[in-house]
């Protein structure tokens, strides 16, 4: 328990060399600052990462058949895809809902092809729910929930079909039984900017898709929950209500490459904020063990006069303390600041991306935006905390092995 | 403990003190066999190198002494680890250095102040401390930091730092040597009127013929040897067992 008279003592030996102690407390801070900027860079774009992914089809959560996550067979579809639906229903949070079914097809146009997959959705929930819809440039119309034979494509397979609106697309999938072809009429022609996803769209209505494939029900229900923060709870909850033969999955399962990319992405963040708290901590070790080194002969009359290891430490230990608060406001000033007009202001990716806003099937925003948020004062206060409370133990360490005989020879 | 006039406070047996520097050996202590009885008013004096200071760190459980037997307030300081000789440092005893050593950022109220909240004395701590400074005719200087003091009035400090704990025994390391002559009375009367009033035992190593005048007893150290251990006059807390 440090007192009174030793919390002055912290306090007032820091003011001994002001500069030193101002310029480890900015040390501190600034390190700190850096570190804050980095995790709201890392945040906000992990966070912009997860939230295209479930919007591009993903959802947060998806319900699927069982061992679809193995096989991924376009033909596998929900066992009690009605059970299901209830069960979403059931719980709370959840911003949309989404069925869709899949086929493995070929489009082609006289001779021109392409292999394609074509996805059957519902129009209305689609058109809520998935970004590369209603985010997009459409030429033409979205799908109705009462089109027969319709279909709409992206920008990039319209031009190599060198098809345009109202065109008739002969259209090949493999169902139940046989290799089925239909001709679908193109009503809208979606142009997301991203050249990859342009070139695989290709939707027409899940009433159609049964009818060609012959298989019945969606294959999926992807479901959006208000924020991701909800994804681990609402996913026991909802796994729970969706009867046998189904599971649960995360945007992570449907988009690996992507949550291997998050999670890298915070792995480097973790290692980032780790270099500078210990370039911080052996710049504040120098410095204190500088300020220690100078009052040795201090320290060896505390030791002479009777003060306890447990004391000198939670002395040297405060005084870290102390800078270590200074750093935090600092670090809140010049770190926080930057991360408020990083999440409020944004950095534009073309530079990164060019005119490509998308990482495989799934379409990003073409600004980054910073995290901002009570979690900056907890950082800022765990970062240079701990930073300079670990720099202090080896200076604290050396204080106790000072030799209480010096005190009484003459400083 | 018993703390009446008779009783030994520091008994040394053959002590020893050997440092060893750059593999040569040096005898700082050859042997010094010694008691102290409480309420004594001491002076251990000798030239330099005689071991006075060591003598001094050996008795206030700052250093190990080589050989003998060194009890200190009946305890076999021989037999203590660090944290048991900190313990009695901070408890028993209270140390007057020559350099008077304040802590420079705590006022006058504050050093004599953390010596107690080291101890964990609680709520009354300022008081106490305030009491000390003002018995030894401190009050006004309370709130002043060493740099704003005398050398005189730094080192009554230290004094009154010394003594707030209420220790049994007082050490003092030449005391007086960076004191004028009016200041270096001042002290001394100071330390004689604890010594009779509280019955604390001072123990001092000093070169100051003044301070040998004010003890009642002179040790002589010569070469890590007691050449001479001469009683004066009787010790004022004996006079009061007497009166």
């Amino acid at each position: 328990m440090i007192g009174t008279v030793s919390s002055k003592y912290a306090l007032r030996s820091l003011f001994r060399s002001p500069v030193r102690s101002l310029l480890s407390i900015i040390g501190v801070g600034v390190s700190c600052a850096m570190a804050l900027f980095a995790a709201s860079w890392i945040r906000g774009g992990a966070e912009m990462q997860i939230r295209a992914a479930s919007e591009c089809g993903s959802g947060h959560l998806r319900i699927v058949p069982d061992e679809w996550t193995e096989k991924r067979l376009n033909s596998m579809r929900l066992a009690d895809w009605g059970q299901a639906i209830e069960g979403v229903n059931s719980i709370q949070n959840v911003r949309s809902v989404s069925m869709r079914a899949r086929a493995n097809g070929l489009v082609a146009f006289g001779i021109r092809t392409s292999a394609v997959e074509v996805v059957g959705v519902n129009p209305e929930e689609e058109f809520k729910s998935n970004r590369v819809v209603y985010k997009s440039e459409l030429h033409g119309r979205y799908l109705r929930e009462d089109d027969i034979n319709k279909v709409v494509i992206g920008h990039a397979l319209a031009k190599r079909l060198d098809v345009d609106i109202d065109d008739d697309l002969y259209v090949t999938v493999s169902g139940r039984d046989e290799i089925q072809s239909v001709m679908l009429t193109i009503v809208g022609i979606v142009k997301t900017g991203s050249r990859d996803i342009d070139a695989s769209i290709c939707h027409t209505t899940l009433t159609e898709i049964e009818r060609m494939t012959g298989y019945e029900g969606p294959g999926e229900i992807s479901v959006l929950l208000d924020s991701h923060k909800l994804i681990d709870s609402r996913q026991k909850e909802l796994a729970q209500k969706i009867g046998n033969g189904n599971t649960v999955i995360t945007w992570k399962e449907v988009n690996p490459a992507l949550a291997a990319n998050v999670e890298g992405d915070t792995a480097f963040t973790k290692g980032l904020v780790a270099i500078i708290v210990i370039v911080a901590s052996l710049g504040i070790a120098s410095a204190q063990l500088t300020a220690v080194l100078e009052r040795k002969h201090e320290f060896a009359i505390l030791s002479a006069l009777g003060m306890k290891v447990r004391q000198v430490i939670g002395l040297i230990v405060l005084e870290a303390l102390i800078v270590g608060i200074g750093g935090t406001v600092v670090a809140l000033m010049v770190g926080g600041s930057l991360a408020y007009y990083l999440a409020t202001h944004g950095v534009s990716l073309a530079a990164v991306m060019g005119d490509n806003f998308s990482i495989g099937d799934v379409l990003l925003d073409p600004y980054m935006y910073g995290d901002f948020g009570i979690w900056l004062v907890w950082y800022a206060v765990g970062i240079s905390v701990m930073s300079t409370v670990v720099a202090s133990l080896y200076p604290a360490w050396l204080t106790t092995r000072i030799n209480p005989a010096d005190a009484l020879r003459t400083a | 403990m018993n703390d009446s006039p008779s009783h030994v406070l520091v008994s040394a047996r053959n002590v020893t003190k050997v440092y060893n520097t750059d593999k040569i050996e040096s005898h700082a202590l050859r042997g010094i066999t010694l008691e102290v009885r409480s309420g004594e008013f001491i002076a251990i004096v000798g030239p330099s190198g005689s071991g006075k200071t060591t003598l001094l760190n050996l008795v206030g459980a700052l250093d190990s002494s080589t050989t003998g037997e060194l009890r200190v307030l009946g305890k076999d300081l021989c037999a203590m680890n660090k944290r048991l000789r900190a313990d009695m440092r901070l408890h028993s005893l209270g140390f007057v250095f020559q350099a008077y050593n304040l802590i420079p950022v705590l006022t006058s109220q504050e050093n004599v102040e953390f010596v107690l909240e080291l101890q964990d004395v609680g709520n009354e701590r300022r008081q106490r401390a305030t009491e000390t400074l003002q018995q030894l005719g401190l009050g006004e200087f309370a709130d002043r930091r060493p740099n704003e003091l005398s050398g005189g009035q730094q080192q009554r400090v230290a004094v009154a730092r010394a003594v707030a704990s209420r220790p049994r025994l007082v050490l003092a390391d030449e005391p007086t040597a960076n004191l004028d002559g009016e200041n270096a009375e001042i002290l001394l009367k100071m330390m004689k009127d604890l010594n009779h009033d509280h019955g604390i035992t001072f123990i001092f190593s000093t070169h100051d013929p003044r301070v040998v005048a004010h003890a009642q007893r002179v040790v002589t150290l010569v070469d890590g040897r007691v050449s001479k251990d001469e009683k004066k006059e009787p010790s004022v807390a004996d006079h009061s067992k007497e009166e």
